[in-house]
């Protein structure tokens, strides 16, 4: 090919490709005037976080139709771009999150069979669905998802709700709702400890049992298609969609990714993992500290829970009076408190590249969580890269993200103030090169705020769950110092509302707790609800054991 | 697929390749050595290496370990319960009248208090069984109380046979019959259940052997059949694989097992409470490894009523091997206590009444011959009680399990949790069990019988 044929096909093609995107923008003209002007920015004279972990200041990024293409100093400002100003501001990879349920719903649970056996349930019932592909049932419009996203995350795995076998996770990056936004489908093969309630496997016993089974089957029923395949005079291998989706997991091509908690989940999942032979990721690790040493040795991936337990202990007062049994007894929570601070730090020490999940935490809660693990022996470097770099390597997508270079998917952060300081905020995120921009205040300080708020009164609050977002009430009665109160939520069990009381009811230095319980046929489900009041704002959330937490926010209303 | 099985039986024997126990070096001198199978020996020396009994007798020396004078006090073998739930997570897979492809392996909880507690009460062996919400419930895992260590695998008696848990009578027929609607619903079709499983086991094992005769052919393309764990387990115990601890009351239950055992050649079967055992004690002797039963227990529920605390005397006199269980976290603490009330009751020997706790468990787990008395070549599980074990005022001193130490009454803090909550002040065990149990499994009945201190529900 002639250098002269070359450049005029270059040309031609380049015509051809402008006459295109000429005509498409002719053929739809965009009258909700939503569309961006330009797919093209340039942030100057920031201070950019590179590779190395070194903040350079003075440095500018360029951005070309979701891809970072230049980064340096002195780059030339194409005349279509949009120009940020980028003094004193910071400038991160994006996060990416390990294992998220934001914008994820369960899908609706399948009718019972007029036979239903509880011995022996059809395996989408009993939570066995690893068919299932967790983009079905993921909307990025959530709410959930453009908190997280201006929390600093522009990718995530995202993960199937479900039972055991919920499903296969996806990578989707949290950009512009114009783009289907999916980074890769079938990422993970997701797989939990939850037991199905009331039919088989319905205990941790059972789940043991039946995974070992589906693994060893799905081994036959492939040898056995593979026999199919290339013999005459072979039966005809049953189709078992559940089998066939761990077929992939097998030749280790596709990781199964385990839900776990503590220690003793970890070493359930490395079990099964040790006696089966996949490959494998854990996602939610927490009180792990201990098995350091066989999490490094197995080369496991981890992602570590952001979760961290509530601070309750700084608030036992020990008066001169407690014994001694007692006295011992707050020691040991509280140096379990410090433990799983220091935990992130300890893994980071041992050399182990952990990212991190979101599951099970609300997106207010990422910054002051990653600040105490920081405090408590996490190097900045080190969270910063449990955030971006660590999770893409783990993920096999460290060439396209999870750094600031050229070439990488144009998925920033962009900060008031260096990222873990106190006071920085969140003031642009840019998601497959689509610009959020963030509202940011000079946060109040502690001393602004320490008149309490008296609580008595009425308040209307929203809980938003994955099920969608639930409203009602609280009434709150306050006699000498005692707070006493009902709230009215959605029925669970019908239509309508039901009020009930609320329980334990603690409030000070702005923080309110209480919980109250609901009765599901005898069983009591018990729900916590704990955050800050702000003025008339409360904002918190709504915990119930084993079913994660979920935003939960109030306001006082006027005069009542 | 036998190299699969093989792989697959030799995990739930033997767990997970894993790092060696801790084995002690000791030296006990001048006690009053309860042997157990070889009487009482006065003023007698322990000598303990490795973890295992290396020399008894008069005078002895050398030794890596530390030395403890026991002048005055005794020592016994470390108490064995044949029937304990302590240190599980879970107690019942009650989903399915059949379930032996659970092992209760898989949800050991190394934190349960419960063992230290069991240690303080001289227990060095418990077996931690599945419940008895099924006709054929999940295999069971014999543990060596090794508290301390947070990995499961650790407290797992590698050496110890496959056990599997069956019941009888009111709970299985409550579950599933009553509960749910499924067979079985009455005795009857328990039996049922066991046969049924039984059979279709032994077609299982066929359609293997011929998958297995057909591989050896050359260019054999034969379809491997389907894995099933849990007719897998019912193959192992109609090979003689696995030992039967079976939950039962009533005579006729009894006696029906045993006929059932018999038609499938069955050998290897242990009964547990067996309330009536003293009306088939000649034919439990004649055909089974033993009944494990409680000491004075009775009157929960109709199927127990029918009871007496002569019991354990009656069918250790028919020549029935005979224990005393605790199935409770509280029991398990006093077993020297239990196994005293059938002098009471019964008038059992001293030896007779120890043998209760040791030797006989020992040998309905098939433990006998490493565990369960003082013996040269045996494991150095050990307790130093203050008296004679029988005796009402006997409070054991120290623990030892393969020659470690893990309670010293002297050693003994406030708070001995190995894990502890960073939020709770008080950690709520009851309620846990409740609520976390109920949303987990079916319901509270379903999850695990009232298996706490406050409601005795066998």
């Amino acid at each position: 090919m002639s250098i002269i044929y070359k450049k005029a096909y270059w040309w031609t093609f380049a015509v051809f490709i402008g006459f295109i995107i000429t005509d498409v923008a002719k053929a739809q003209s965009d009258n909700t005037g939503e569309r961006r002007v330009t797919g093209t920015y340039i942030i100057t004279n920031a201070n950019v976080a590179y590779p190395s972990g070194k903040i350079q200041s003075n440095t500018s990024i360029l951005v070309k139709n979701g891809m970072i293409t230049a980064v340096g100093k002195n780059i030339a400002s194409p005349s279509n771009a949009h120009h940020i100003k980028g003094d004193s501001l910071f400038i991160y990879p994006g996060f990416i999150d390990g294992g998220s349920t934001a914008g994820v719903t369960k899908p609706k649970d399948p009718e019972r069979p007029s036979n239903f056996n509880s011995a022996s349930p059809p395996d989408d019932i009993a939570g066995i669905t690893p068919y299932r592909n967790a983009l079905d049932y993921f909307d990025l419009g959530n709410a959930q998802v453009s908190e997280w996203r201006k929390a600093g995350f522009t990718m995530a795995q995202i993960l199937p709700e479900g039972g055991m076998l919920p499903g296969q996770t996806a990578l989707v990056i949290f950009g512009d709702k114009t783009s289907t936004n999916i980074y890769s489908e079938n990422t993970a093969l997701y797989a939990t400890f939850n037991a199905s309630r009331g039919m088989y496997p319905g205990t941790l016993l059972g789940v043991m049992a039946k995974f070992r089974s589906l693994y060893r089957n799905a081994e036959l029923s492939s040898q056995h298609s593979a026999l199919f395949a290339s013999n005459q005079g072979i039966n005809r291998p049953e189709r078992d969609k559940v089998l066939e989706a761990f077929y992939p997991t097998l030749d280790k091509s596709l990781p199964i990714l385990f839900a776990v908690e503590d220690d003793l989940t970890v070493r359930r999942a490395l079990g099964l993992q040790r006696e089966l032979g996949f490959r494998m990721i854990l996602s939610g690790a927490s009180n792990v500290e201990e098995i350091i040493p066989i999490l490094k040795d197995s080369q496991t991936a981890v992602f570590l829970s952001l979760k961290l337990p509530e601070d309750k202990i700084s608030k036992i007062k020990e008066d001169e009076e407690s014994d001694f049994e007692r006295k011992e007894r707050i020691d040991r929570i509280k140096s379990s408190y410090t433990k799983a601070l220091e935990e992130a730090g300890k893994f980071e020490k041992a050399g182990i590249a952990f990212g991190f999940s979101s599951q099970g935490i609300k997106s207010a809660d990422l910054m002051k969580n990653i600040r105490l693990m920081i405090a408590n022996g996490l190097s900045e470097e080190a969270a910063l890269a449990a955030l971006t770099l660590n999770p893409a390597r783990i993920l096999g997508i460290d060439r396209y993200t999870g750094t600031v270079e050229q070439g990488k998917l144009a998925n920033l952060v962009i900060t008031t103030d260096s990222l873990f300081k106190e006071d920085s905020q969140v003031k642009y995120v840019f998601a497959d090169g689509y610009l959020f921009e963030y509202d940011t205040k000079a946060k109040k300080t502690r001393s602004e705020t320490t008149d309490e708020v008296d609580l008595a009164g009425t308040w209307t609050y929203v809980a938003r769950s994955p099920q969608g977002d639930s409203q009602g009430q609280m009434v709150i009665a306050r006699e000498s110092n005692v707070y006493t109160g009902e709230i009215t939520l959605d029925n669970p069990a019908g239509s309508g509302q039901i009020t009930t009381a609320m329980n334990n009811i603690e409030y000070n230095n702005n923080r309110l707790r209480f919980e109250f319980s609901i009765d599901l046929g005898g069983n009591y489900l018990t729900f916590s609800v704990s955050g800050d009041i702000d003025g008339d704002e409360f904002d918190g959330d709504l915990s119930v054991t084993d079913l994660g937490s979920f935003p939960f926010k109030a306001t006082k209303q006027p005069g009542a | 697929m036998r190299k699969l099985i093989f792989i697959f039986s030799a995990f739930l024997i033997f767990g997970t390749a894993s790092a060696q126990t801790k084995k002690g070096d000791l030296l006990i001198k001048n006690a009053t050595v309860i042997t157990v199978t070889d009487g009482i020996l006065e003023d007698t020396d322990i000598l303990v290496e490795n973890g295992l009994i290396r020399r008894i007798g008069k005078g002895l020396s050398g030794g890596n370990g530390t030395t403890i004078d026991a002048k005055g006090k005794y020592v016994m073998p470390g108490i064995i319960d044949a029937h304990s739930h302590i240190a599980l997570d879970v107690v019942n897979e009650a989903t399915s009248p059949i379930t032996s492809e659970v092992w209760m392996g898989d949800v050991i909880d190394p934190y349960d208090i419960g063992i230290y507690r069991a240690l303080a009460g001289g227990t060095t062996i418990s077996h931690a069984m599945h419940g008895s919400a099924n006709a054929i419930g999940g295999q069971n895992v014999t543990l060596k109380h090794r508290y301390g260590t947070r990995n499961p695998e650790d407290l797992i008696m590698k050496e110890a046979p496959r056990t599997i848990k069956f019941a009888l009578g009111e709970n299985p027929t409550r579950v599933h019959g009553r509960n749910n609607n499924i067979q079985p619903r009455t005795r009857m079709g328990v039996e049922a259940v066991i046969r049924n499983g039984f059979s279709e086991a032994q077609q299982y094992k066929r359609r293997w052997s011929e998958y297995d005769q057909a591989q050896k052919q050359r260019n054999s393309t034969a379809v491997p059949p389907k894995y099933d764990a849990r007719l897998q387990t019912l193959v192992d115990i109609l090979d003689g694989k696995v030992i039967i601890h079976c939950h039962s009351y009533r005579a006729d239950e009894i006696y029906m097992l045993i006929n059932v055992c018999k038609d499938f050649d069955i050998k290897n079967i242990v009964f547990s409470h067996v309330n009536e055992g003293f009306k088939v004690a000649p034919e439990l002797a004649e055909y089974t490894m033993g009944a494990s039963v409680f000491a004075d227990w009775w009157a929960y529920k109709f199927e127990v009523y029918y009871s007496t605390a002569f019991n354990a005397a009656i069918l250790n006199r028919n020549g029935v091997v005979t224990s005393i269980n605790s199935d409770s976290g509280e029991l398990i603490r006093h077993l020297y206590h239990e196994a005293a009330k059938t002098q009471r009751y019964g008038g059992l020997t001293d030896q007779e009444a120890l043998e209760l706790i040791t030797i006989n468990p020992a040998k309905q787990l098939g433990i006998a011959d490493k565990v369960g008395s003082i013996e040269v070549g045996k494991q150095a599980d050990l307790v130093i009680f203050d008296s004679h074990p029988l005796s009402v005022y006997a409070i054991p001193q120290m623990t030892f399990v393969d020659g470690v130490k893990y309670f010293d009454i002297n050693e003994d803090n406030h708070d001995q949790r190995i894990r502890v909550s960073a939020t709770e002040m008080v950690e709520p065990i009851y309620l846990k069990e409740h609520e976390h149990k109920c949303m987990h499994n079916v319901d509270f009945l379903f999850s695990n019988f009232g298996r706490n201190l406050f409601d005795h529900n066998h």
